[in-house]
This record gives structure tokens, C-alpha cells and sequence, in this order.
């Protein structure tokens, strides 16, 4: 579904044909090719449609089939309610308090990645002696699985034994407990997604920088452009593509987080990160509200969707390809 | 054009490498099965949540099973948490990937019973004239639907206060009573905070719902209508009782004062326990083993705690019952229930509560050589079983016959998470009523109970 999603960008038109481009010496060949072509399509798309429809299309409907329903002990749908679902998901404290929370993440980590990352791609972009150990270590993170990272900074915010609390208090603070303050369990989730998404987002960038053609440096340097200047003007829309690559998947991984999660807060305290994927994940499989869950599904769905289009819409125009 | 043929031989080639890896698969799986089918030994395959030492026990016990006799093989499959496998069980029911026999939660009992999948082990007992006496009745109590036995008890545990003995001699505190009061534990958290110079926090107690059960279990408050659900179809419960907004105003107090710290999980809290810097903690009685082999004999052990000026009406049996799935042949049932009386000998659940800390549910557990010697030296071990023996079961101490109560118990801990943050008890308390009450009316609505 979301990956499907950058396909609704319109296409632009091609008058080239890549069956007809091959074949224009023969006039008959041609005419046949234009009549088998629906033949083609089906063929060719068949594979893959088939697949998508078992497993994306059906259960996308049966989905919001049984949001439409209570569901019984069994999954099955018994009582059908219409849009009640809807209403009661939207009216309910803790769903909105999800909501909100899932956009803190979701932008903190986003916004977080994508700074950080493009900070350490340009320093590691200098011609330093060893920045080579350096590029490596930057790119650490992308070996690390999710289970890892997670009982590691699990590890750092031990509130009695973690290393960060014993900084704190080396410097005279009182110890913080990390992951039982709402607030600070946010903080932590943040922390630890953007440590982990970071290694990616540097190698991105990392990559862009290096194909900025030098001669454009080479030109400001001659015009006088101060360093700043040719960041602004050269570096930012050479890279933007990336930018927008980045920003893009970042943002859909972060609305998907759900290892991290269950790993290090099970969406506590006080549902405090209980973000929108994880509390599907608790109302199907833990409560056994099947009908919930996949009004919840739905509703993500839907903002996923518009959140995709509009940067689509949005971006697509700043973007120097 | 020649482009194109090309083009289309590529593709009925993938197509056809595609289509041969299938067939190869296929073949291979269904090899596979006829291996397996070829073996003479009957397969049981039973799943578990035990993790730690109660599943190296266990895996111990199945291979002692399967070697005493050549007629069955119980094959172990780890499931998780105990949350997860009540849909696991939903979902596979009548598929090739369900259970034979599974252990499943107290909470649980309500919806398998409902789910009509298993197998009530009465029958088997009535069958065999099989001697249930022998596994003691509170036990029973938490599985058992008008007078007859749904599952039989596994593993069974009660919430226990654990306190560090060590540090209360250090600090020269007396000790806590066999069954202390709210005050009682208020004392002497307070005066370890106050004499460590608050480098000792007094009392944890987990944000748990299990926990806050319990308070209402020894105080013989209701959780829900129609006696807890024992007497027919919950349609209300009620989280804003006396003893409910007692005992968290209580914890509040706590909190506030600075002696109790909230650790977020039994993970830290535990480390905290065992690394001194916590004086007391309520947590299940299978911690037992953990805690001895880190505190020795400085571990003190006793009851649940109760308001004060209230005779404590005991607490429910927490923990799991073995149940025996419907869906698979009579041969393997017979191996399941084989199985089942198996780990519930006297010998084995002897072995089982020297291991783990799970209370030993059969009578004669105690004769053993392991138990005795274990209680001769560490007496402490002993209390967790007094605090079963000693209750008289009634409706508040025998569970919660509901479905779905794990949706009320995650309302609950959000409810002490609030608490313990400051917010008002009432309210919070409130508001996790409220919400449970309207999952209930549309559960029983969804399942046609009115």
C-alpha cells in the first residue's frame, strides 16, 4: 500500500512506444503489435496483480469491511454498526492522544534524521587524514537490527545502572527517569529511531555531496560566493532529489516504527508512545478487537496517503532534478 | 519484432523457473511429511510461555515425558507472552498450526471457555477416576466453570512481598509482619529512605494491573458485577470501590513522600532489588528462585498486604492452566492429557517450585525429599504456599471470569501510570472504568450476550 503509493505521481506522457520504437521498418508488425498490445499488458501484468490482489488489494477491503462491524471473539464480524467505529475512534481521548503522539515522533524523528544526517555528510565530505574510519563509523548504524539498538539504549537509560543517568548525575542532576516519564520516553523513542535511521541517511547524502560536480565550487570560489552562499545555492538544490528521497522514506519508516517500540516502551507509560501502528498491533492481537484494529488500519492509511500526496504535490515543485 | 520474441522468452522462462521452484518445494514439504508420518510416536505439540528458569525446567520435564514411555512425543513450541497466545489459539484453531495442549493464563479461562476449542479436563478425570483432591482446590478455583475442572492448573503463583532483610538489619528496621498492613509496609519504606539518607529507595510497586487485582482479591472488593463473572455475564465493573481508591491513594501518598519509586518495569525494578537500592517490592511468587540466588538468606518473604483494620480475604491464584485442544485427534488428546498429569505429579511439581518459585499444587508436593529440604533452608520459600493454603476461596479470590480482560488491565496500568505522575486518583481510576465499561457492553454485544 504505502510503497504503491508514489505511483498515483502522474506520469508523464511518452510517445515513444518501446514495442513500436524497435519495429517501424515493418508497417504490418507494427499494426499487429498495436492490436495485441491489451494481450501484452495482461500478460505481463498479470503475475503481479495477481499477487497484489491476494495480498494487498483483498485484504485492504476485507479491512475496512470489518471496520465496519463489531467482531466477536473469533475475529468474525456479528453486529454491523456502519460508520460507528469511526465516530467512537474519533471522539476517544487516548486514540487522539495516539495521534498526537505519533506526529511528535514521526516529525522529531524526520526532521532530526535528515539534519543530522546531512550534517555528518558534510563534514565526512571534507579531505581530512582518516575521515575514511570516520565514513565507516557513520554508516555503523545500518548493520545494527532493531532489536539490537533497542536493548542497547535500553542499557544507556537504565534509570539506576544506564551510563546517561550517570552522567547526569556526575554533573550534579538528578537521575531521569527515561523511560517511565512520558515525556522523557518520548524523548528516548526519538533518540533511538534517529540513531538508527541515521547510518542510511548519512550514506545518502554522503553520496549526493560526492556527485556535486566540483567545477560549480570551483566557479563560486572564482565569483567570491562565501561558503554559506554556495551551501544555499549550490550544494541544497544539487542534493535535493536525495532530500526528497530521504525525507520521504524517513517519514513512512517512522509511521511504521513498531520493533523499536514494543521493545523499549510497549507504548507506555501512560500511552505515551503508544503510536498508531503499536496500538493496531495491541487491539488485534493482544485485546482481540479485530474490528477496532482495522478501523484504526483505515484511518492510518488515509493519513499516510495524504501526507504522501501533499509532499508529492509540495516538494515535487522545489525539487531540481 | 525480434526484440520482442526475445522479450517473451525471458518471460516464459522466469515464469517457468518460478513455476519448477514451486513444484521443488512442494515435493520437498510434502517428503517432509511423510517422514514425520512415518515416525511410529504419536505428536503432541504444546505451547508454552515459560522463559528462564521455568522453561529450562520445563523442557527438562518433556524430555523425561518422552523418554518413560515410546507411545507419544510432546513437541515444545515457545509462544511468547501470555497476551499473545489467547489469538494465536483463536487463530489457528482447526488448522494444522494449532496446539494439542497449550498453557494459557488466569484471565484467560473465560474466553476459552466460551471459545468451546478445548476439551474440559473433567471429562478425562471422570474417565480415569483420576484423584483431583491431590492438586489443591483454591488452585482449582480459577479454572473451573460450575463445579467442573476447564483446565488444570500448571503453573500457579500469588503476588508475594519481597523485602531485603539485609538492609532492614543494616538500618536497623524491624521487620515486616507474616501478613502486613498498608501502615506496616508505609513504616518501614519510609524509615530505610529516611536512615540511607535517600540513597535506598523503600517500596516499588510495578504499575501492574495483577497487582491492583490483588488489592481488591484481599479485601474482598468486586471487580466486576455478578461476582466477578462467576455468577453469570459481566455487564459492569468497578475500578472506584473503597479499597480500590484506598489502596492507590495509598501508593500515591507514597510516591509523593519519595520512598516509592515507579521503575517502570519488573526488569528494573528486580535489578534495583537485588543491587540494595530498593528496600521492598510486591511481584509474583515464581521470582522466588531469582531473588534467593541473588539475596541468599537476606530475602524476607511474606503475604500480600491489606487496608488497614481489614481481615485479609486472601488473594487469586495467578499464573496458568494446561489445556487440551479439541481439534485433534482422540489418540493425540490422550497424549495431551498423558502429558498433562504428567507435569502435574507430585514429584514434578515438587521440582517445579524448587525451580522456579511457582507454588506446588499438588497436595503431596510437600512430602518431597526437594521441597523439604529446600524450606529447611531457605524458610522463607515456604511463605508464598502458607498465603495459598490459608485462603478460603469465595468469589473475589478466584479470578475474573471475563473475556478480554486483558483490555481492562492495559486501562488499569495507564490508571497507576497516572497515579503515580500525581494526577488524581479518582479520576483516573474513573476514566479506565468508564472506558472498560464501553469495551464490555460492545463485547458482549459482538458475541451476542446481550
Amino acid at each position: 500500500m504505502l510503497e504503491s503509493l508514489p505511483s498515483t505521481k502522474p506520469q508523464q506522457p511518452t510517445n515513444h512506444h518501446p514495442f513500436t520504437k524497435q519495429s517501424t521498418t515493418t508497417k504490418v508488425a507494427s499494426f499487429e503489435l498495436r492490436k495485441n498490445d491489451k494481450y501484452y499488458a495482461w500478460l505481463f501484468l498479470g503475475p503481479s496483480l495477481l499477487l497484489l490482489g491476494v495480498f494487498v488489494f483483498y485484504p485492504m477491503l476485507r479491512t475496512f469491511y470489518l471496520s465496519l462491524f463489531l467482531t466477536n471473539n473469533f475475529g468474525q464480524p456479528t453486529v454491523f454498526v456502519g460508520v460507528q467505529n469511526y465516530l467512537n475512534l474519533l471522539k476517544s481521548a487516548p486514540y487522539l492522544a495516539s495521534l498526537r503522539a505519533t506526529v511528535t515522533y514521526v516529525v522529531g524523528v524526520a526532521v532530526l534524521t535528515l539534519v543530522l544526517g546531512l550534517l555528518l555528510a558534510a563534514m565526512a565530505n571534507q579531505k581530512l587524514r582518516g575521515i575514511g574510519f570516520f565514513r565507516t563509523i557513520f554508516t555503523a548504524t545500518m548493520g545494527v537490527s532493531v532489536s539490537v539498538s533497542a536493548i542497547f539504549w535500553l542499557f544507556m537509560f537504565n534509570p539506576t545502572t544506564g551510563v546517561l543517568n550517570q552522567i547526569v548525575m556526575f554533573f550534579g542532576g538528578q537521575p531521569i527517569a527515561w523511560l517511565t516519564k512520558p515525556g522523557w520516553a518520548m524523548v528516548a523513542v526519538i533518540v533511538t529511531s534517529v540513531w538508527m535511521h541515521l547510518g542510511f541517511t548519512f550514506l545518502l547524502f554522503f553520496g549526493a555531496l560526492q556527485s556535486v560536480p566540483k567545477s560549480l565550487y570551483d566557479a563560486a570560489d572564482v565569483g567570491g560566493a562565501s561558503a554559506w552562499y554556495q551551501f544555499w545555492h549550490i550544494t541544497l538544490p544539487m542534493i535535493s532529489p536525495t532530500m526528497f528521497f530521504v525525507g520521504v522514506v524517513t517519514l513512512i519508516s517512522a509511521f511504521k516504527s513498531f520493533g523499536l517500540i514494543d521493545l523499549m516502551t510497549a507504548g507506555g507509560p501512560t500511552d505515551a508512545t503508544n503510536l498508531l501502528v503499536y496500538r493496531i498491533y495491541k487491539d488485534a492481537f493482544m485485546n482481540g478487537n479485530y474490528a477496532q484494529a482495522s478501523t484504526e488500519s483505515i484511518i492510518l492509511a488515509v493519513i499516510i496517503a495524504v501526507i504522501t500526496l501533499v509532499q508529492f504535490k509540495l516538494l515535487a515543485k522545489r525539487v531540481t532534478y | 519484432m525480434k526484440a520482442v520474441q526475445n522479450l517473451f522468452k525471458t518471460y516464459w522462462q522466469v515464469l517457468g523457473v518460478v513455476g519448477l521452484v514451486i513444484i521443488g518445494f512442494s515435493i520437498f514439504g510434502y517428503a517432509r511429511t511423510q517422514v514425520q508420518a512415518a515416525s511410529s510416536r504419536i505428536k503432541v505439540v504444546f505451547w508454552h510461555e515459560m522463559k528462564g528458569p521455568g522453561q529450562q525446567q520445563l523442557n527438562e520435564f518433556i524430555a523425561a515425558f518422552n523418554k518413560s514411555q515410546s507411545k507419544y512425543e510432546v513437541v515444545p513450541q515457545f509462544q511468547g507472552s501470555y497476551n499473545a497466545v489467547i489469538q494465536k489459539v483463536m487463530n489457528t484453531h482447526g488448522t494444522s498450526a494449532s496446539p494439542a495442549v497449550f498453557q494459557s493464563m488466569d484471565i484467560s479461562t473465560s474466553q476459552m471457555y466460551h471459545s468451546g476449542y478445548t476439551v474440559p479436563v473433567q471429562k478425562f478425570i471422570d474417565r480415569d477416576h483420576y484423584d483431583i483432591d491431590q492438586i489443591a482446590s483454591v488452585a482449582r478455583g480459577v479454572a473451573t466453570r460450575n463445579g467442573k475442572l476447564l483446565a488444570m492448573p500448571f503453573n500457579t503463583s500469588q503476588t508475594t512481598l519481597f523485602y531485603n532483610a539485609g538492609l532492614f538489619k543494616k538500618y536497623g528496621i524491624k521487620p515486616l509482619p507474616v501478613s502486613p498492613s498498608y501502615s506496616d509496609i508505609s513504616r518501614v519504606s519510609q524509615q530505610l529512605y529516611q536512615k540511607s539518607n535517600h540513597q535506598i529507595k523503600g517500596m516499588s510497586v510495578e504499575a501492574y494491573s495483577w497487582l491492583f487485582e490483588q488489592f481488591l482479591s484481599n479485601a474482598n472488593e468486586e471487580f466486576a458485577n455478578q461476582h466477578d463473572g462467576h455468577t453469570g455475564i459481566s455487564t459492569k465493573v468497578n475500578f472506584t470501590g473503597p479499597v480500590a481508591l484506598e489502596s492507590m491513594k495509598w501508593l500515591q501518598g507514597r510516591a509523593k513522600a519519595g520512598d516509592l519509586m515507579n521503575y517502570g518495569d519488573a526488569k528494573n525494578e528486580t535489578a534495583a532489588f537485588l543491587s540494595g537500592k530498593l528496600g521492598l517490592f510486591m511481584q509474583s511468587s515464581a521470582d522466588t528462585s531469582l531473588l534467593i540466588k541473588g539475596l541468599g538468606k537476606n530475602l524476607g518473604v511474606t503475604y500480600y498486604p491489606h487496608p488497614d483494620g481489614v481481615k485479609p480475604n486472601g488473594i487469586s491464584v495467578g499464573g496458568a492452566s494446561l489445556w487440551i485442544a479439541n481439534d485433534k485427534s482422540a489418540a493425540v488428546q490422550e497424549g495431551a492429557w498423558e502429558f498433562t498429569k504428567f507435569l502435574v505429579n507430585a514429584q514434578n511439581q515438587a521440582k517445579w517450585e524448587k525451580a522456579t518459585g511457582y507454588l506446588a499444587i499438588n497436595t503431596h508436593s510437600a512430602k518431597e525429599p526437594v521441597l523439604k529440604k529446600l524450606y529447611a533452608q531457605y524458610p522463607m520459600t515456604k511463605v508464598p504456599g502458607d498465603q495459598l493454603r490459608s485462603a478460603q476461596a469465595n468469589y473475589t479470590n478466584s479470578g475474573i471470569f471475563i473475556d478480554g480482560v486483558i483490555a481492562a488491565r492495559a486501562l488499569i496500568e495507564n490508571a497507576m501510570q497516572q497515579i503515580y505522575a500525581g494526577k488524581d486518583v479518582y479520576q483516573s481510576l474513573k476514566t479506565a472504568e468508564n472506558s472498560y465499561n464501553k469495551v464490555l457492553k460492545s463485547t458482549n454485544r459482538a458475541n451476542g450476550r446481550g
